[in-house]
């Protein structure tokens, strides 16, 4: 029954991406893709995953050692925070963010007084990203670290070690499968992301558009083939980090 | 090293884990911090190892006469081991022995053979040589715990702290590495302080047991002097078996006779089960009437639970096997019961 499930709403739909893509035969799949717009758009989206990415590995590693590893005021308020990202519908978080940078938004007259573009640009596309794949990184360290505990770390203090070094020499290395996991899911998202960028990037082709945005231009334009065919390299990033999602997980099963 | 605390007070939010809590140990002396859960004993290590910190403005922690309470955990030179040991899982054991070396500033840092040697001398110690290539998973709980013990030891702490030493392991290894670790500190003679909710551990190898309940420090002592001369009922009681029992009982009972004089007392008497003697009803003299209701003879004493015939209260009674044999008890028997050695508290102390 399950089986059957996944395979009319997972397998299937999968198929006729790919299907679709090559319809009109091996040559058109590369025209559409080797398109100059089509190459911006994946080029943008590697640019955006390359900068929102790291950012948020950086930012969830450090929220979740201060959330887990510490007592401070105000935690609990961090760690819904953390959440909000999951909890707001993408589309507002880019309308939030072209309330505050836009022409008309709070920021916008002195951006535009410092020649500074963020909303339908490249900086919006890239901070709507990073802000709706923020939980991913957080969420997956914080309940590992919380169940690892504080001992480890403490012991390495007892022991001379500074801050830094057990930060690098005992919680890195306990964190590091569950870390990459995280990543993972925060590269998926990161690229898929297409609500809030459609709201911020103003679908300027060729300089704006990412892959969710250049897929959905050309299927209102009727180039279905086209659009599948960008679609199937989406979808094929999708396959490739479901196969290092589970080879992860079968490491971390591996070293516990 | 000589360790003192004075007057430790420490919160949790609303909750105290310790209030106003003095510590004294002398150079070289095993030391045990006795107590039931939640009575601020780890609280209390963890802040002499400066893993937390007292409230503020409440007390002092001096190490050999010098005050280390605002020092961090790194610089105060202790040793701790943790209950579940805190080894570092992704490391060998010989890179956990060696972590404390390792992390030095250069200037400090001994070389890699150096720190090699003193790992494989420390192995040596805590006779685990030969192991220095395997992971944590990979040991048994004892080794572990003594693989804790050796990266602990690695940079010469002036002081040992273990927090439940045993208490990760099952009865019997626990009890053969109690022993060791008696024997071990005899060897290395390092000030050490460890916290333990088992008494029979402390008793049998502490030089001092300071017994803690409630954020409170209850009785400092030998393990003799604490066993034999409690200061306060709960160190009665959690000392080993304890009959409390109603005063009239006594006063009516031991070698004055059988009548309550006083049936108004409030005060309680506590005795130890294998401080009352068992007779035969029959067999007559003096002692409390009492009706053997359940007899419970696997292990080396027998244990027997009696009901006083009068205050229908229930005792427990300790007789060595041969005793039972020879007084040929069942169960309805009925026996008198002579108290041996009572110990009776001011209400003031009372719990």
């Amino acid at each position: 029954m399950a089986l059957v499930f996944l395979a009319c709403f997972l397998i299937l739909p999968l198929l006729v991406v790919f299907a679709q893509a090559f319809s009109k035969g091996g040559a058109f799949f590369l025209a559409a893709v080797r398109e100059p717009d089509a190459l911006a758009s994946i080029r943008l989206t590697l640019l955006t995953v390359a900068i929102a990415v790291p950012a948020n590995v950086v930012f969830g590693v450090a929220a979740a050692w201060a959330i887990t590893k510490f007592r401070f005021p105000g935690k609990s308020l961090l760690t819904t925070l953390i959440d909000l990202p999951f909890a707001v519908s993408p589309v507002i978080s880019g309308l939030i963010y072209v309330l505050v940078f836009g022409a008309q938004g709070w920021f916008g007259p002195w951006l535009i007084e410092h020649n500074i573009r963020i909303i339908f640009a490249v900086p919006g596309i890239i901070l709507a990203t990073t802000f709706v794949t923020f939980p991913f990184v957080a969420r997956e360290l914080i309940p590992l670290m919380q169940a690892q505990g504080t001992d480890e770390e403490y012991s390495a203090i007892t022991l001379g070690a500074s801050g830094w070094q057990t930060f690098w020499r005992v919680t890195l290395p306990n964190i590091r499968w569950g870390l990459l996991y995280g990543v993972i899911l925060c590269n998926a998202r990161a690229m898929g992301e297409f609500g809030a960028v459609s709201v911020v990037s103003g679908h300027i082709r060729g300089e704006t558009n990412t892959m969710p945005l250049h897929v959905e231009i050309l299927y209102n334009e009727y180039n279905i083939t086209g659009a599948f065919a960008v679609a199937s390299l989406l979808a094929l990033l999708a396959i490739a980090t479901l196969i290092l999602k589970s080879a992860v997980e079968w490491r971390q099963k591996g070293t516990t | 090293m000589s360790i003192e605390a004075h007057g430790i007070r420490k919160k949790f939010g609303s909750y105290t884990a310790l209030d106003g809590v003095d510590l004294n140990a002398a150079q070289g002396k095993l030391v045990a911090l006795l107590g039931p859960s939640g009575s601020g004993k780890t609280t209390l290590l963890r802040i002499i190892a400066g893993l937390e910190f007292p409230d503020p403005g409440s007390g002092r922690v001096l190490f050999h006469g010098e005050d280390v309470t605002d020092l961090p955990a790194g610089k105060r030179k202790v040793g701790f081991v943790f209950q579940h040991y805190a080894l570092f899982k992704h490391m060998s054991v010989f890179d956990n022995v060696a972590f404390g070396l390792r992390v030095r500033r250069r200037s400090e840092r001994p070389s890699g053979a150096s720190i090699a040697e003193r790992v494989h001398r420390l192995l040596e110690l805590v006779q685990l040589d030969g192991l220095a290539g395997r992971y944590p998973s990979q040991l048994s709980g004892g080794e572990r715990q003594r693989v804790a013990l050796a990266r602990a030891l690695a940079v010469e702490p002036k002081v040992l702290l273990l927090d439940e030493p045993f208490g990760a392991l099952d009865a019997r290894v626990r009890k053969d590495l109690r022993r060791w670790l008696r024997r071990f500190h005899d060897e290395i003679q390092l000030t050490t302080i460890f916290v333990t909710h088992d008494q029979e551990e402390a008793l049998e190898i502490a030089d001092e047991v300071v017994i803690m309940n409630k954020a409170h420090v209850e009785q400092v002592g030998t393990p003799q002097q604490v066993y034999d001369k409690p200061a306060t009922p709960f160190v009665y009681q959690f000392l080993g078996n304890v009959n409390i029992l109603r005063a009239p009982a006594l006063v009516g009972g031991g070698r004055r006779g059988l009548q309550p004089e006083e049936p108004d007392h409030e005060g309680q008497i506590y005795v130890r089960p294998h401080d009352i003697e068992v007779t035969l009803h029959d067999a007559g003299g003096s002692g409390i009437s009492a009706i053997v209701r359940h007899i419970h003879a696997a292990g080396p004493q027998a244990r027997l639970m009696v009901e006083q015939v009068q205050t229908r209260e229930h005792v427990e009674v300790e007789i060595s096997r041969s005793e039972l044999t020879d007084l040929n008890l069942r169960v309805n028997d009925l026996v008198r019961l002579r108290l041996r050695q009572t110990h009776s508290f001011d209400e003031d102390y009372a719990i």
